[in-house]
């Protein structure tokens, strides 16, 4: 089955991937391990997951500034999202995606998190707002 | 869109050289995301993305490369912490690879203006912004200190905008550039009795995770130290993402309540009772039995008076032969407790202090492996918050005396 979510470009570009899904906000400082991709935060639902060429979905980015440089870091090394849908983009996740070129969406309706499932398969393309679902 | 000046436009048309294009190029993208209509000047950065440990490879190509283009900072700028002692980095056990990649990090940032004073708290050693200066910084902690203690006006800049501002001396005008956006959200009524940081930092801790980006207003809350607020601040920006905070009656936004909301209403009010304290303080212990092998104090850095404090409750007292205790803090702040003669009671107990560098944004986790750290103390909300993550270390979580009284005895008991 196929959707189509709306949302705002904050970065354009076009990708797609497999879907990793939080309610959770995520800082990329000590809740991101940037050579593995895998998330390392106690008590993170995402703990233990790898986030490489996953299109992740998260609220909106909490913690530490040093967060952009390292979404920076994590896709030089190869195991950075290929794209990132937030409820709200928070400025540190922002600035990340647009140095390291990652499309990024937000205020999407219906509202991501919830229409998107962990493994589905999703499109996005940022530069016209436009997010395509294919449930697992 | 963006309205830009003449001057701007050409800066964006790359006629004052790369640097200084790219700069823009960031900066108006971020303006145009949070829909800023204009530039406005700034008069200071604290850079975030000054250690490797964040910065990594990628990043330091890419500040090399502003840097080797002849780019040069045009406002004060000072460095957020290193991954490294530069002094004594063999001696903490950090890796020559470390650094390396940090002295060519730094070398980088100073080739363009930087000062490096590798500290998270710029404003104990010289910048530090008055009320309603228009600056850009980063550093989550500093960001709420400079924002709601000093009510100087800032984002929350990552490393590469916050180089773009360095270097152009602007910012986009949005969020809390903006008075009207710099009014409370949430009422919190803090009931519970707070003494000492770790207090705060707990409190912090708990409002951030509900505060999310939003700004929390506290009451009840009366003749708070300059270091409980550092730390209230630097706990609420670890569980949430929040830039300011007001404490009425204390921070300079909110003489009233009613003007820490301004004259709007509380969209929720919120009780912070002595069994919500105790709930936060268990949820920072995230540990089993109770040997400690590291003690670490300053995070944020340590200001004089803490120091201070730490030379009282060591005085005549030893640290345990396998325990280490580290007192993290600034440079000029050390060369202070080196003239009050705190440096020689701590490094005769067996205290170690740590310049440049700080837990959270050193490579711990390679260290506690090296040296076999089996458990972290701290007084800090924040590095509790972080160390499990960065550390995978057991963490400990108590007052500075239960910390110091860890260090000495090897054991950490509440």
């Amino acid at each position: 089955m196929e959707k189509i979510l709306r949302g705002r470009k904050v970065v354009g570009g076009k990708s797609k991937g497999v879907a990793l899904v939080t309610t959770e906000p995520i800082c990329f400082l000590g809740g991101v391990d940037v050579k593995t991709g895998m998330i390392t935060e106690v008590g993170h639902p995402l703990k233990g997951k790898c986030m490489a060429g996953k299109v992740l979905v998260f609220p909106t980015g909490k913690g530490s500034t040093g967060g952009s440089y390292l979404i920076y870091e994590a896709v030089s090394n190869g195991v950075g999202p290929c794209a990132m849908i937030n409820r709200s983009v928070e400025q540190v996740t922002a600035i990340g995606c647009i140095i390291a070129e990652v499309p990024m969406v937000d205020s999407v309706n219906p509202d991501a998190i919830e229409a998107i499932k962990d493994g589905d398969l999703v499109e996005v393309n940022a530069d016209e707002g436009i997010i395509t679902v294919t449930s697992a | 869109m963006m309205k830009l000046t003449v001057e701007e436009e050409s800066m964006l048309a790359g006629k004052r050289g790369y640097p200084i294009q790219k700069s823009m190029e960031i900066l108006v993208q971020l303006g145009e995301i949070y829909g800023a209509q204009k530039m406005i000047k700034i008069s200071s950065v604290h850079m975030p993305g000054a250690s490797v440990v964040v910065a990594g490879e990628a990043g330091t190509k890419f500040v090399e490369k502003m840097a080797g283009q002849q780019g040069q900072f045009c406002v004060l700028t000072t460095l957020n912490p290193g991954a490294v002692n530069f002094d004594a980095w063999r001696e903490t056990g950090y890796s020559e690879e470390t650094y390396r990649l940090q002295r060519r990090l730094t070398n980088a940032y100073e080739a363009m203006g930087g000062i490096a004073c590798h500290t998270c708290t710029p404003y104990f050693i010289g910048s530090c912004p008055r009320r309603g200066e228009h600056i850009a910084w980063g550093e989550s902690s500093a960001i709420a200190f400079a924002n709601s203690v000093l009510g100087a006006f800032t984002n929350r800049e990552g490393g590469p905008s916050a180089l773009a501002a360095a270097l152009t001396g602007c910012v986009p005008e949005y969020g809390y550039h903006l008075a009207e956006n710099r009014h409370g959200h949430i009422q919190i009524n803090v009931r519970a009795k707070l003494d000492g940081i770790d207090d705060f930092g707990a409190m912090g801790y708990w409002a951030g995770s509900l505060a999310g980006s939003k700004v929390p207003v506290f009451t009840g809350i009366s003749d708070p130290s300059t270091d409980e607020l550092k730390m209230l601040g630097a706990a609420l920006a670890s569980s949430g993402a929040v830039a300011l905070f007001h404490v009425v009656g204390v921070t300079p936004e909110a003489p009233t309540c009613e003007a820490a909301f301004g004259g709007r209403k509380p969209e929720q009010v919120l009780d912070f009772e002595a069994s919500q304290l105790a709930d936060a303080k268990r949820s920072l212990n995230k540990q089993d039995g109770q040997e400690i092998s590291v003690v670490c104090i300053g995070c944020p850095h340590t200001s004089i008076a803490e120091i201070g404090e730490i030379a009282l409750g060591l005085k005549d007292k030893k640290v345990k032969s396998r325990v280490e205790l580290w007192v993290l803090t600034a440079l000029p702040m050390r060369a202070l407790a080196e003239r009050c003669g705190y440096t020689k009671i701590i490094e005769a107990a067996g205290g170690r202090f740590v310049i440049d560098t700080c837990p959270i944004l050193s490579p711990m986790a390679e260290l506690a492996k090296k040296k076999q750290y089996t458990a972290l103390a701290t007084n800090s909300a924040k590095l509790a918050h972080y160390a499990p993550g960065q550390w995978a270390l057991p963490t400990y979580y108590g007052s500075l005396q239960t910390c110091l009284n860890a260090a000495i005895t090897g054991k950490f008991d509440q």
